[in-house]
Order: C-alpha cells, then sequence, then structure tokens
C-alpha cells in the first residue's frame, strides 16, 4: 500500500504532519494514531499536508474530522494544506470544506496558525 | 481477477472491438484489499472513454462499497467474508456491483437521509457513493447479504 507519514515539529506547539500516497480504511488507522499522538504530548496547532495525498476517503475524512474534534477539545487548532484539486473536490462535494481551515500552501497554514493567540 | 476469453473489449486477432464485457474480482473483507478492487476499478474503467476525474471518481465509489462491507463484517465478527465486485461494461455505461453476505444493520441507514443538513461521519462514504455515481441501487436482506449496484453512463 502506498503510505507513508512523517511528522515535523516546527516548535513545541506546532507540528506539520505529511502525508504521502493512498489514504483509505488500511492506512488511515496510522494517521488516527498519529494525530493522537500529537494532541496528547501537547503539540496545540497542526497541519495535515495533503498535498502528496493521491487518494482519500470517507475513513480519512472521518479521522481529520476526529482529529479536528480532539484539537478543539483540547484548545488546539487543526488545519489542512491542500494544493491538490482532486483531494480538495472531495471536501467541496461533502460539504467538509466548511468544517476545515484549508490552505493552499503551508506558508499559508502556519501563518493561520500562528496567527492565533487562542490556543 | 477473471477477465473472461469472451468478454475483452479488442479482439486482437481481427481488431474488432467487442462492445460489451465482463470482469469480476473476489476478495477477502479485510481493509489491505480495497486497494485492489480500486485497481481493477482503475483497469477496467481506463479502458472506457472516461475522463480521469470519472475514472478516479469510480475509484472512490468502489472503495466506499468495498469500506462499508469491510465494517460490516468486522462488527459481526466475520473474518471469513468475503466482497464481490463485477463490472459490466457496454457502449453507454459502465455498472459495477459490490456484493457481500452480510446486510446492512436495519437501524443504520444505509443512504443518507433525504434533506439531512448534518453530516455524521459514518454517513460521509454513502454520500460520496450518492454523487459520484449516475445510479446507485443497494439492496440489503438477511438472506442475500448486501448488493451495491452502480452505474456509471459513458459521454454525460
Amino acid at each position: 500500500m502506498d503510505f507513508s507519514l512523517n511528522s515535523r515539529h516546527l516548535d513545541n506547539d506546532t507540528v506539520v504532519v505529511d502525508l504521502q500516497g493512498e489514504v483509505d480504511a488500511f492506512t488511515a488507522p496510522k494517521l488516527k494514531q498519529e494525530i493522537i499522538n500529537q494532541i496528547e504530548r501537547g503539540v496545540k496547532r497542526i497541519a495535515i499536508n495533503l498535498a502528496d495525498v493521491k487518494y482519500l476517503d470517507s475513513t480519512g475524512l472521518g479521522v481529520l474530522i476526529g482529529g479536528l474534534k480532539r484539537a478543539r477539545e483540547k484548545s488546539g487548532q487543526l488545519v489542512l494544506i491542500c494544493p491538490n484539486v482532486r483531494i480538495m473536490r472531495i471536501f467541496d462535494i461533502t460539504g467538509l470544506a466548511k468544517i476545515f481551515e484549508m490552505f493552499p500552501s503551508e506558508e499559508e497554514a502556519l501563518a493561520r496558525l500562528r496567527s492565533t493567540d487562542d490556543v | 481477477m477473471s477477465d473472461r476469453p469472451d468478454s475483452v473489449l479488442k479482439d486482437s486477432s481481427k481488431g474488432n472491438v467487442v462492445d460489451t464485457a465482463t470482469v469480476e474480482l473476489k476478495i477477502p473483507s479485510h481493509a489491505e484489499f480495497i486497494g485492489v478492487a480500486r485497481m481493477m476499478i482503475m483497469g477496467v474503467a481506463s479502458r472506457i472513454s472516461f475522463s480521469y476525474d470519472e475514472v478516479e471518481d469510480l475509484r472512490l465509489a468502489v472503495g466506499e462499497a468495498c469500506t462499508s462491507a469491510i465494517d460490516r463484517a468486522a462488527r459481526a465478527g466475520r473474518t471469513d467474508s468475503h466482497i464481490t465486485i463485477v463490472c459490466h461494461m457496454n457502449p453507454q455505461r459502465l455498472s459495477i456491483t459490490v456484493s457481500d453476505p452480510l446486510p446492512y444493520d436495519p437501524n443504520e441507514p444505509a443512504r443518507p437521509a433525504e434533506g439531512a443538513d448534518s453530516l455524521e461521519e459514518q454517513g460521509i462514504g454513502a454520500l460520496l457513493m450518492e454523487i459520484l455515481v449516475d445510479e446507485i441501487e443497494i439492496k440489503s436482506s438477511p438472506e442475500h447479504g448486501a448488493v451495491v449496484t452502480m452505474v456509471k453512463n459513458i459521454g454525460r
């Protein structure tokens, strides 16, 4: 299965999780666990980078929704980096583009995360 | 995967194009095999004049149907369950049937509620299937299990 995950800690509060490949029922549990781990270690600002994701299904969407809920419960933030038109379309047609904060670049996502003082 | 000798689209010996074909695949109801089903759909849909986006839509729709079957197998503790995917293609349409022996839970609707204005996580897969294909029919019974039939018309 074509999937990999790498977390880059930019500071104690901020992490970018780079995803690559296919996020489905087989691979999404790895992403779920990584988000849980980051939140449990106290990370407040999470950016999930979907730039190299080739496939994302409802299981992956569910994991991202769960991550957003968990982050908010801990007074944190979770945003998405999504320059990929095809992946963006999935968020649009499900209505989830209105729920997530989504940015076309890492720079814009990080600017948003660092602009808030409420975390 | 069985690609029957009498059901290939191109007859290489005569150079003719056969206008109907059937391709079947049977996979275990385990998440690690969903990718195999998606590869099958990509292979089949790529033989028809679908756009890249349409092929991707079909891959996702079939992936969602398989994910549903795998979820039901896991909840029922049926690790021996399986999923059968059958593609019928003709000059007008591609019809894909995804079936498994386990019915939908009657307390969990297979399709999203009409006019629902809030989206629950478990309803996303059903919603995607509805949106990504031109026609969808879901049948479920204890006797026959679940059968999801999806149709994508060609050239629309």
